[in-house]
């Protein structure tokens, strides 16, 4: 390659802001990294410069099941594949990475050097026993979220579990979990945080944050800020409940319910309201883009929605399959509503009931008993005005 | 002696480390520690046992559909309730898909990568590639197409997940060929597509994947209409024969290359299974994959299972629950201190059968089922040891190659079973049977849901008063493999495995990954 | 026997309309409100909906009607008695209504043998029943937040928010008609469980006599011993 075309290169690269000392050190790892000689720096560095700079992105788990890593593999537009190979550079995350110990680390590293990576999170932030319920690579969750946030120009918590512990957070959460918003806001991290809950994350929602929305300027341009709500979430994902997109909406304006699992009504498709559904508090758009690649959803297969979107979404959701959520009384433990209900309106009916037994008993129900003499109090002020 | 440390071990389902010392090339010791405390167990404490089939399947996100079928299983055991066949034959086909959907991935993303080299792919001749899938009896992708694809991703600079990958070690086997390679690369495209049909099924019978929804306590909220039939046979049927013509023909054309692994990573030689898809009779022995105890110390025997067998201890575990008991009256009571390989070192409890450290998995399971005379178990496996030159030599499974192997074998058995259930299924109902769900309103008892995510055995333990749960306990097939050391100071599955794997870069203990990530943990 | 006489002055003719209208619209609220939180039946939840938001807004503006009446009608300061004050005043607690409050809580009780002096409301009743107003300010509030067309409006969105999201307020709304039932089940037993001579008159609007007071409270005649 001759060297005025190095010249030309560039000069490319330093309008896209990239110094040609920057550019070098580059193509050299990238040949140490294939096995490649030096001698292949240049060919590395016209293919680099012909081609546009994909956005670099680092996937963290934090207290997760790997359940959204999961999830994101179920997605058809686009594919996994093209994510990862031609959309984004997710240069580390840890259940697809080729890399491993300190070399994929590495690769994480040298993504947060430069600012304006995405970072995507995944799992609760574990912050029991100093951050050490969950440790990576000698370090803890929390110290691998801090360092990774400062620089990311967003972040994207996937799962409900990142969002505010989801799951792991529920009731006494013992493992002291919350989710990347609360936990930054608490470090006084300011980074912007996209929060995409759900548990997993439906990878449709992914793909349209990160590809469609971050990819296409609305981070440079901030605009992704005025599509959030207060919580972070995308508005025109988490904007409507399942309810108002249920294909079962007309059986429950009908009134036409399941009222037991793998029955008649289940086939027919009926509402699953009466066995717990919790799609008229659930702020998520399921019914539209499904899941796996809209092969089906929740209540399509014949379940009850969990609201697994929701926030604190089991000690909110739980018993899944009665109406309301149980109320955690103190020592009582867990109760539904309706029995606390029940028992005050037992109570008031047995109060009502010895009342009666006691005016019965004292002569009152017919008439009360005879008035009292008007005390001198009474008859000055009524004289004064009134006697209301 | 020195220590070589892998941590975060990747491409495997949560948070690993794996310490090894390397002497001489070989490793000598090894410690395994899990990264992650999350306290499942008590989480469920105080809710209702309906409820714990949604939240304990999400201790996993890769098999979640074994945690919700234990957990729903436990559940049931601890009511008397027993489900109709109808739920039997939806579940074993939901889990089923999973199984098929978790040994794709392992096999294809998680694993390959240790065994294949996206970089040798680019010098592979296009034409000859066809050849040899030809000859290897695999499937025949776009060669061409991929190679361009990989070539401009190389060319590009940035290797997104191939980020700092061990291109060229030199425990890549040297003479496998670079079509191989790009054969394989263009069947890690395709996997990604055939995992996800494979999910997609879970899908249509359970709401969705990961974490699905239907497989409640008494049976299933999913009541097959003749619309969902087709959608749920049409899939298995191209999963049957993606595996039969495209993941079994890899496994015999990558496998030669690295008939060293026959050698080492086998382990305690202990092997545990509780078993998996029901046949009519519920039993554990019966399963379709039954149960079974292999002792190394009784030669390839086995045994029935025994789950009052099980003791956990925590001493090297950061935990100050009372060590050595029994799941069904365990406790999880979580107290780290710091990371020490001569103390303490890990959230994994140390788990122990009869006082023995027991190897969990697909290997398990096949011995098991092969010990037991499984006619389609026994027939693939005599083939597959024909093939690796070890006819008549199940022992040989005991390896790191034996254990990839019995997976992916493992597959194309329940793919094969799959469609028996489906047909099953679609006869039952055809002949009029439509019953899914059985009605229970017991609020107390104990129980226990023992089966097998694809990645091993697998127990939840359920004690119910009062119509809530008193105590939850959970012993994972991770539990068994990755078990730290237990009170004696015996290693886990996984640490014992590890010992006698030759290393030739101890910066770069590709070997040890391998091992390590052969227990799919 | 000491009933005092039930006359029209009480309850004048717009609250007896007002009365009803509430007890309609709260009858077909809490029985509409069970039918949406557990569907006891199939085949009513459309219609159910439908008797929900109507009476919800019915409810609201007979609230509305009642308050603004309070202010111009005239109704008696007493039972027993024609003489007639501001409506407001007989509604709101006023001060000589303080040391009225310990004499009745122990009539109520038993502690106290003889009926005390009061205005046309005990002072309890006068309590209780100003409660209804922020009651069903609340129910109307919980129910508009959980209420798809309107959820999304700050105003209460930001509650929803406030209580733990929208689960929480189901419960709240819950909690709210059970606070109802117990008011009206209270209410009704307090009224009568002397005599329905209360009931006749603002249902019926039938006067029945019994004794008679002046506009200061002192026993001018009728019926019955004291």
């Amino acid at each position: 390659m001759a060297h005025e075309d190095h010249d030309v290169i560039y000069d490319l690269l330093a309008a896209r802001g990239v110094s040609r000392r920057d550019f070098l050190k580059y193509c050299g790892s990238i040949a140490a990294l294939l096995g490649l000689s030096e001698s292949f720096v240049p060919q590395i560095a016209a293919a680099v410069a012909a081609g546009a700079k994909l956005k670099p992105a680092v996937w963290l788990n934090g207290g997760a099941c790997t359940g959204c890593t999961e999830s994101i593999a179920q997605v058809d537009s686009p594919d996994v594949a093209t994510i990862v190979l031609d959309l984004l550079s997710l240069d580390y995350i840890e259940t697809l990475s080729m890399a491993q110990g300190e070399d994929a680390l590495a690769a994480a590293e040298a993504v947060f050097e430069e600012p304006g990576y995405i970072l995507i999170y995944e799992g609760s932030v574990m912050q029991g026993f100093d951050g050490n319920t969950l440790r990576i690579g000698g370090s803890t969750g929390i110290e691998e979220l801090e360092h990774a946030a400062q620089n990311a120009a967003a972040i994207v918590a996937v799962g409900s579990c990142a969002v505010d512990g989801g799951f792991v957070r529920a009731n006494p959460n013992p493992a002291d979990a919350t989710g990347v918003k609360p936990y930054l806001e608490k470090v006084g991290i300011t980074t912007p945080v996209v929060n995409l809950p759900t548990c997993p994350v439906n990878p449709e929602w992914v793909v349209a944050i990160v590809v469609d929305v971050l990819l296409l300027g609305s981070l440079e341009s901030g605009a992704i800020l005025d599509k959030l709500d207060d919580w972070g979430r995308p508005k025109f994902i988490f904007g409507q409940t399942i309810h108002d997109n249920c294909p079962r909406r007309g059986h429950f304006e009908n009134g036409h319910f399941v009222n037991e699992f793998g029955t008649e009504e289940e086939a027919l498709g009926y509402c699953l309201y009466k066995v717990g559904c919790k799609g008229p508090q659930t702020y998520t758009n399921c019914p539209i883009v499904r899941w796996n690649r809209r092969a089906s959803w929740c209540v399509e297969s014949g379940a009850p929605c969990i609201g697994c979107g929701s926030l604190n979404w089991v000690d909110v959701g739980a018993p899944f399959l009665n109406r309301h959520r149980d109320l955690p009384l103190p020592s009582v433990g867990n109760t539904q509503p309706g029995v606390v209900a029940g028992v005050v309106a037992g109570a008031t009916a047995l109060g009502l009931g010895l009342h009666a037994l006691g005016m019965k008993a004292s002569g009152r129900m017919d008439g009360g008993a005879p008035y009292e003499d008007m005390k001198n109090y009474d008859r000055k002020r009524m004289k004064k005005g009134g006697g209301n | 002696m020195a220590r070589s440390v892998v941590d975060p071990l990747t491409r495997i389902e949560g948070h690993l480390r794996v310490e090894v010392e390397v002497n001489d090339g070989v490793v000598t010791d090894a410690w395994v520690s899990g990264g992650l405390y999350r306290g499942m167990e008590t989480i469920l404490l105080d809710r209702r046992p309906s409820d714990a089939f949604f939240v304990a399947q999400r201790i996993c996100g890769v098999c979640p559909i074994s945690h919700g079928h234990a957990s729903t299983m436990s559940t049931e055991d601890a009511l008397g309730v027993t489900i109709p066949n109808n739920a039997r034959l939806v579940r074993n086909l939901i889990e089923a898909a999973q199984y098929i959907h978790s040994h794709i991935l392992w096999f294809y993303t998680l694993a390959a990568l240790d065994y294949v080299d996206p970089v040798k792919a680019l010098s592979a001749d296009i034409a000859d590639t066809y050849a040899l899938a030809q000859a290897a009896g695999t499937g025949v992708s776009d060669f061409g197409a991929v190679a361009k694809r990989l070539q401009a991703f190389v060319d590009n600079g940035q290797l997104s997940i191939f980020t700092n990958g061990w291109f060229g070690h030199p425990a890549y086997a040297e003479d496998m060929p670079a079509e191989l390679h790009l054969i394989a690369v263009a069947h890690y495209l395709e996997a990604l597509e055939m995992q996800a049909v494979a999910a997609e099924i879970i899908a249509v019978m359970g709401g969705k994947f990961p974490h699905f929804m239907t497989s409640i306590p008494g049976g299933t909220a999913f009541v097959p209409t003749e619309q969902k039939l087709d959608d749920i046979l049409f899939r298995f049927i191209k999963l049957r024969d993606w595996v039969t013509s495209t993941m079994i023909p890899d496994t015999l054309a990558i496998a030669p290359f690295y008939a060293g692994a026959l050698e080492y990573g086998g382990g305690h030689g202990n092997f545990l299974a509780w078993g998996v898809f029901n046949d009519e009779s519920f039993e554990m022995t019966s399963r379709y994959l039954p149960g079974g105890a292999v002792m190394a110390s009784r030669g390839l025997t086995v045994a029935d299972p025994d789950p009052g067998n099980i003791t956990e201890y925590v001493e090297r575990s950061w935990y100050d629950s009372t060590t050595g008991l029994n799941p069904s009256v365990g406790e999880t009571n979580a107290n780290f201190d710091e990371y020490s390989t001569d103390a303490q070192y890990s959230w994994v409890k140390a788990p122990r059968y009869d006082g023995q450290p027991m190897e969990a998995g697909p290997l398990s399971r096949m011995l098991v089922a092969y010990l037991r005379g499984v006619r389609p178990v026994q027939e693939i496996v005599d083939g597959a040891l024909a093939a690796l030159g070890a006819a008549g030599k199940p022992e040989v499974l005991v390896s790191l190659l034996g254990r990839i192997a019995a997976r992916n074998l493992e597959t194309k058995v329940v793919c094969d079973w799959s469609i028996d259930w489906f047909n099953e299924l679609a006869g039952a109902i055809a002949g009029g049977d439509s019953k899914y769900f059985e009605p229970h309103d017991v609020d107390a008892g104990q129980g226990a849901g023992m089966w097998e995510a694809p990645r091993g055995a697998l127990g939840h333990f359920i004690d119910i008063q009062g119509g809530k749960i008193a105590r939850y306990q959970v012993v994972t097939p991770s539990t068994w493999d990755t078990s730290s050391r237990d009170d004696e100071g015996v290693r886990g599955p996984m640490e014992e495995a590890l010992v006698g794997t030759p290393i030739i870069d101890a910066e770069r203990p590709l070997e040890a990954c391998r091992v390590a990530r052969s227990f799919d943990p | 026997m000491s009933h005092p006489a039930h006359y029209r002055e009480a309850h004048p003719l717009i609250f007896v309309f007002t009365h009803w209208i509430n007890l309609i619209a709260i009858v077909a609220l809490a029985f509409s409100g069970f039918y949406i939180h557990y569907p006891f039946f199939g085949g009513f939840m459309g219609v159910a909906r439908g008797m929900h938001f109507f009476f919800m807004y019915v409810l609201l503006i007979n609230l509305a009607v009642r308050i603004v009446a309070t202010f111009f009608v005239k109704s008696a300061t007493r039972l027993g008695t024609r003489e007639v004050d501001t409506d407001i005043k007989n509604w709101l607690p006023q001060k000589l209504n303080r040391h009225q409050f310990i004499p009745w809580l122990k009539y109520y009780l038993f502690l106290k043998k003889d009926h005390p002096i009061g205005a046309k409301y005990g002072v309890l009743q006068k309590i209780s029943y100003l409660f209804t107003i922020p009651l069903t300010l609340a129910a109307a509030y919980t129910g508009f937040s959980i209420y798809a067309p309107f959820m999304d409006a700050s105003f209460f969105a930001a509650g929803t928010d406030w209580v733990g999201g929208p689960m929480n307020m189901r419960i709240i709304h819950y909690y709210i008609m059970w606070a109802f039932i117990l008011f009206t089940a209270i209410h009704a037993y307090l009224a009568n469980v002397e005599g329905i001579a209360p009931s006749r008159l603002i249902f019926a609007w039938k006067e029945e006599e019994g004794v008679q007071f002046d506009a200061e409270g002192k026993i001018v005649g009728g019926a019955g011993h004291y």
